[in-house]
């Protein structure tokens, strides 16, 4: 009889099961909250939020900014006593909530990716100042302006590429990138 | 004459019939195989219960069978069971042959047709290969009353003790310079806090007083050879340079000795020994040893300032003594040779040895101990300033993927004596920080808490790193505790003076080389392996040896000691029974077709093959043979049977497996192959 | 010469422009032929990998397939693209089925994935490769005296590739003492200096860039030496946002490490793009005793 699988089960799918033990074994030590850079911004410890996901609480682990918050610098990955890579299971809470588009209001996070990813998906390579428009207003007028300023300096002393640059091989590159987000799987 | 064979099958519940339709397969086994021998086939719900046995009792006295098959669970479980039955009908126990249609049938298969179809093939097997038993007797071989412990800790204190107290001889041997082990490094023991030494030393010296204790110490096992009942074990006493004949234990001599040493082994490396010592005060035997290795007579050839102020006569001190090998004659061996500390060196995030003040469990036990580096103060390192904050840091190096995954079982309750002392005897705010509180034995959750209601912060969550790079306001000069306060959900910094790491238990770290000395094997985490772990926690797999104490796993001093004294009372019972009965199930070689090419002599396992230069030609030693086969398969000349495994037992058991004894039918009549 | 496919990473071309100047100047003196990986893509950052597990996989395979067909193992001198690359290359020769989705998808752009092709990171083949010794006896101009901060960062070590030493390890300083300068105690080396939080997470990215700075101050650095664009980016460029956020006045160097070698190798600061920073390299320049750049 098929059923359909729970939010723990759903976000395990969207991992690949060589990447570390399952979620269910975490003990709840604390180790990767002790060790996160970021936790003290966090709504959420990342602890915390492994325990939510376990228990299927899938409305507030999705409103939490926790899995959007991570810097990916996979210091609770190297340290987790059960081998659980929870880097890896935030990159795994961003795919579910982008492909369910639920993400908690105001993160900038979620908008950046999407860019990012398009602006590839057009070139095979990525373009800053078309990723500007995405982020660059949700600061507040002061930090618009810094953030401006900031560009202009970069522009200034030539670190900013005033023309894209493109794979040249577009085309196959393209249809590479069809084939693969059509195949289903872990995605 | 054709042999008359009962086969029974079990139910065992549901665990079999389940999956096997042994109604039908009794009845098949009854019609098909009665050609084949078979007079009795019946099914039963559980074999093995007191009802069943009779069934096979009474078919033995009425129906005169001569061979029995029991389908059931696996012989590891009731093999002795209907030997036994058999026994007490009159038939020899040997020629009843237990198949397993659970562990090798029901239990593996979910087809109910084909487990079926399976369970006939396993008892038409067992039916060819028991007409091939022959009647074989248990090897009686006798034990020596004479016990060899290895390991003085309090583990072998205790049996030690019981084994002398029975009456028995003990030989205790010991690697350190005195007995005492762990134990008599600790300050206070959990959770009466009785001191360690107090209770540990009056044991110590009954061991060394006791007419039946014969105490080796600074001594090691070096070669073990024979079998139970008769192991012939090399011991060598390694020099002490004391002649312990004339020694007082005075202590003038390590009074002026000048060669100071950092002691990594009793003082944990807080404190200094001289190269002659004696690790502690209340050591058993008195007798101090030289280390050669630091000694700068040994280095030098000069100094000999302990042999100079020795003030016996003769002098005590000589310089010539050599390592004395002892080979003595032992019926039983216990291993009770302890743990070793987890270094806390490999988790680099906590700071142990790159920060001073990060200490482990051992070390603090040390500067609690009122005979300690530090009189029982607890400073810092700097041996002066006394500590106003305190992290206790449990499961380091325990319950971690990383290191070691189990749990070291005493962390916990340490940590809480830890808080206690530092409590009793400083100001100092104490943190301690868990994953979760292990309190399981008896008087442990009061300890617990009791040690709650003495104040102190306990924060759930285990310590991501312990760092002294400041970064907010009060974390100058001080080392930090960064942890996620699991209960709050907040990463939080903790800025303590000194922090106490509750390492971990680990096997020695040559506890694979010992176990392979004498012949039984460690589990993957390195421990000692027992031949049940729950019902036989102290017998290993090889008979004669026992485990006893940490060594078999991260335990509390009362379960050390209730195990030294299950391994005394189990080698007791043997010792009183004179005489153990070995399983005759074993190797033989016939000198005839043996070409002395001593293939299997190097093949053996357990070193039972002996080669005789004079025949030409290799003998097992029944006693030690465990009757593995292993040698029976590879003789290539086809020289070496074994009882209860005969090339003709096996070869029959395969034609019954795959049906080849029901084309003909009818058994041929053999006569019974010599053993 | 020891031969690889060198992956610049889209930070490289502009941004970071001058860590890729200075890695060719150093490797062409060091005996590295760096063999640019003909039409790489990029390896989808971290976006990718928030958005679409297969599209980052087949992403990173592309590239990873190209060197394959050029038989040459990939350096990375971003650690980025490094972790990136070397993780999905251990993904998918350990899941078979993610392989068989990746390599149907890969054959549109006629490629083939195996995992033949190692992936190191710059700092990796400089230090193991070539070796100190070797580099060592290229320094002519030694920058003695200079206190370097050895920087890190978090996806050069992490995550654990094999039984390497992840929170002590020592070979980056090392490589930074070659060049003749004092590599400083810095505690932080190894903590993440928010990477591209610097966007989606600002507030708590500045915060890190703070800490990062105040402890490499603190511990008298005249430079931090970085490996990665993003690291190098967030602790320089952001140095006025931090100083106003926190009130501090911080103007730190941030240099590539690679810069700092060219520099004691004795290449002048242009070649080696310096000149390009917002926080003067000034105090770097010093102790080359050559005419500033800035």
């Amino acid at each position: 009889m098929a059923t359909k699988p729970v939010f723990s089960q759903e976000v395990s799918n969207l991992m690949s099961p060589t990447r570390g033990n399952p979620i269910r074994t975490c003990i709840q030590c604390g180790t990767c909250s002790g060790s996160c850079p970021v936790a003290p911004f966090m709504d959420h410890t990342p602890r915390r939020l492994i325990a939510m996901v376990n228990a299927d609480l899938e409305d507030e682990v999705l409103a939490s900014n926790t899995y959007w918050y991570c810097a990916s610098c996979y210091q609770c990955t190297v340290r987790c006593p059960r081998g659980i890579d929870i880097a890896e299971v935030m990159y795994a809470l961003d795919r579910y909530s982008l492909k369910k588009n639920r993400y908690k209001k105001g993160l900038v996070g979620p908008g950046f990716s999407e860019t990012f990813v398009n602006i590839v998906h057009g070139t095979g390579r990525s373009y800053e100042p078309l990723l500007a428009p995405s982020y660059i207003f949700s600061y507040g007028p002061k930090g618009f302006f810094g953030e401006v300023q900031t560009a202009m300096g970069l522009m200034l002393k030539g670190r900013i590429p005033l023309l894209p640059s493109r794979v040249k091989r577009l085309q196959g590159f393209r249809q590479m990138f069809s084939r693969a987000s059509s195949d289903g799987g872990a995605s | 004459m054709s042999e008359r064979v009962g086969v029974y099958v079990c139910h065992c519940g549901s665990n079999i019939a389940g999956t096997v339709d042994v109604e039908s397969v009794a009845k098949w086994a009854q019609e098909e195989l009665g050609p084949r021998g078979v007079v009795v086939a019946r099914d039963y719900k559980f074999m093995c219960s007191s009802l069943g046995q009779e069934l096979i009792e009474k078919d033995i006295h009425e129906l005169g069978l001569t061979r029995v098959v029991v389908a059931a669970c696996s012989p590891h479980l009731h093999e002795r069971t209907f030997r036994g039955a058999c026994a007490r009908a009159g038939l020899n126990p040997y020629l009843c042959e237990l198949v397993s249609v659970r562990e090798q049938d029901s239990w593996v298969h979910t087809d109910r047709e084909a487990a079926t179809l399976k369970a006939k093939a396993i008892i038409s097997g067992g039916v060819e290969r028991v007409t091939y038993h022959v009647p074989l007797e248990p090897l009686r071989v006798p034990i020596d009353p004479t016990t060899l412990v290895v390991g003085g800790g309090i583990a072998g204190i205790q049996a030690a003790l019981e084994l002398a107290d029975s009456g028995t001889r003990v030989v205790l041997v010991e690697r350190e310079p005195s007995i005492g082990g762990h134990m008599a490094q600790f300050d206070k023991t959990f959770p009466t806090l009785d001191c360690s030494a107090c209770i540990l030393t009056p044991k110590m010296m009954d061991v060394g007083l006791h007419p039946n204790i014969t105490l080796l110490t600074w001594s090691e096992v070096e070669k073990v050879d024979g079998y139970v009942g008769n192991f012939t074990v090399t011991i060598r006493k390694k020099a002490r340079y004391v002649n312990t004949a004339s020694c007082t234990g005075c202590g003038i001599c390590w009074e002026k000795c000048p060669k100071k040493v950092v002691d990594s082994v009793y003082e944990a490396g807080l404190g200094i020994r001289k190269s002659v010592y004696r690790p502690f005060a209340q050591a058993v035997p008195k007798y101090p040893v030289i280390d050669a290795d630091s000694c700068t007579y040994f280095k030098t050839g000069k100094c000999k300032a302990c042999q100079l102020f020795c003030p016996t006569e003769p002098n005590s001190i000589d310089f010539n003594q050599k390592d004395e090998l002892v080979e003595l004659k032992v019926g039983n061996i216990l291993l009770a040779t302890g743990f070793d500390l987890f270094d806390a060196r490999r988790i680099p995030q906590y700071g142990y040895g790159r920060l001073p003040n990060v200490f482990t469990s051992l070390e603090f036990e040390r500067l609690c101990n009122a005979a300690g580096p530090t009189e029982g103060k607890i400073v810092l390192r700097d041996r002066k300033t006394v500590p106003q904050s305190v992290a206790i840091v449990h499961c380091v190096g325990s319950r971690d993927e990383n290191y070691n995954k189990y749990c070291s079982a005493i962390c916990c309750m340490q940590s809480l004596k830890f808080a206690h002392i530092v409590q009793e005897r400083t100001e100092a705010e104490v943190y301690n920080f868990y994953i979760d509180i292990r309190a399981a034995a008896k008087d442990y959750e009061e300890f617990y808490n009791r040690i709650l209601e003495e104040g102190g912060h306990f924060i759930r969550g285990k310590v991501a790193e312990i760092t002294d790079a400041a970064r907010l306001p009060g974390e100058e000069g001080k080392l930090i505790v960064q942890v996620e306060d699991t209960l709050i959900g907040k990463q939080r910094r903790i800025p303590v003076d000194m922090v106490i790491l509750s390492a971990g238990l680990e096997p020695r770290h040559d506890a694979k080389e010992v176990g392979k000395l004498f012949g039984i094997s460690c589990s993957s985490n390195g421990w000692f392996t027992e031949r049940h772990p729950k019902l036989d926690p102290v017998a290993t797999m090889t008979e004669g040896i026992y485990i006893a104490g940490c060594a078999q796993g991260p335990k509390d001093i009362p379960a050390t000691v209730v195990q030294g004294a299950a391994a005394a009372a189990r080698i007791m019972g043997k010792i009183q029974q004179k005489e153990i009965a070995l399983e005759p199930v074993r190797a033989t070689i016939d000198e005839a077709h043996c070409s002395g090419c001593r293939i299997c002599n190097n093949l053996c396992p357990f070193n039972a093959i002996t080669f005789h230069e004079d025949r030409a030609v290799s003998e097992v030693n029944p006693a030690l043979c465990q009757g593995c086969g292993t040698c029976v398969a590879a003789c290539p000349a086809g020289a070496i049977s074994g009882t209860g495994f005969s090339n003709e037992q096996i070869l029959a058991q395969l034609e019954g497996l795959l049906f080849r004894n029901l084309d003909g039918r009818t058994k041929r009549v053999v006569e019974p192959v010599p053993a | 010469m020891k031969q690889y496919a060198y992956f610049p990473g889209c930070s490289l071309e502009k941004m970071g422009l001058s860590y890729h100047l200075s890695a060719m100047e150093t490797t062409q003196r060091l005996g590295v032929e760096l063999h640019e990986l003909e039409d790489w893509n990029c390896c989808g950052a971290t976006a990718y990998f928030h958005v679409n597990g297969d599209l980052a996989l087949a992403l990173n395979a592309r590239n990873l397939a190209m060197a394959e067909k050029q038989n040459l193992d990939v350096v990375c001198p971003c650690s980025g693209c490094y972790k990136n690359m070397s993780s999905v290359r251990a993904e998918l020769q350990a899941d078979v089925h993610a392989a068989g989705r990746i390599n149907s998808a890969l054959e549109a752009d006629n490629l083939h994935f195996t995992g033949k092709s190692a992936v190191r990171h710059l700092v990796e083949v400089l230090v193991q490769d070539v070796g100190l010794d070797e580099i060592k006896s290229r320094i002519t101009h030694p920058l003695a005296g200079m206190k370097i901060a050895a920087y890190y960062g978090c996806q050069m070590v992490r995550p654990k590739k094999d039984s390497e030493d992840v929170e002590q390890p020592t070979f980056f300083e090392e490589l930074m003492a070659t060049t003749g300068a004092d590599p400083i105690d810095f505690p932080l080396r190894l903590r993440c200096c928010g990477g591209s939080l610097i966007i989606s997470s600002r507030q708590p990215a500045l915060s890190l860039v703070h800490d990062l700075l105040q402890n490499a101050v603190d511990h008298g650095a005249t430079v931090i030496a970085t490996a990665c664009p993003m690291c190098q980016i967030n602790l320089e460029c952001y140095q006025r946002q931090v100083n106003d956020v926190f009130g501090t006045k911080f103007s730190v160097p941030v240099l590539y490490f690679t810069q700092l070698m060219g520099l004691a190798m004795g290449v002048a600061p242009k070649r080696l793009g310096i000149g390009s920073e917002f926080v003067s390299p000034k105090p770097v320049l010093a102790f080359c005793d050559r005419p500033s750049a800035a």
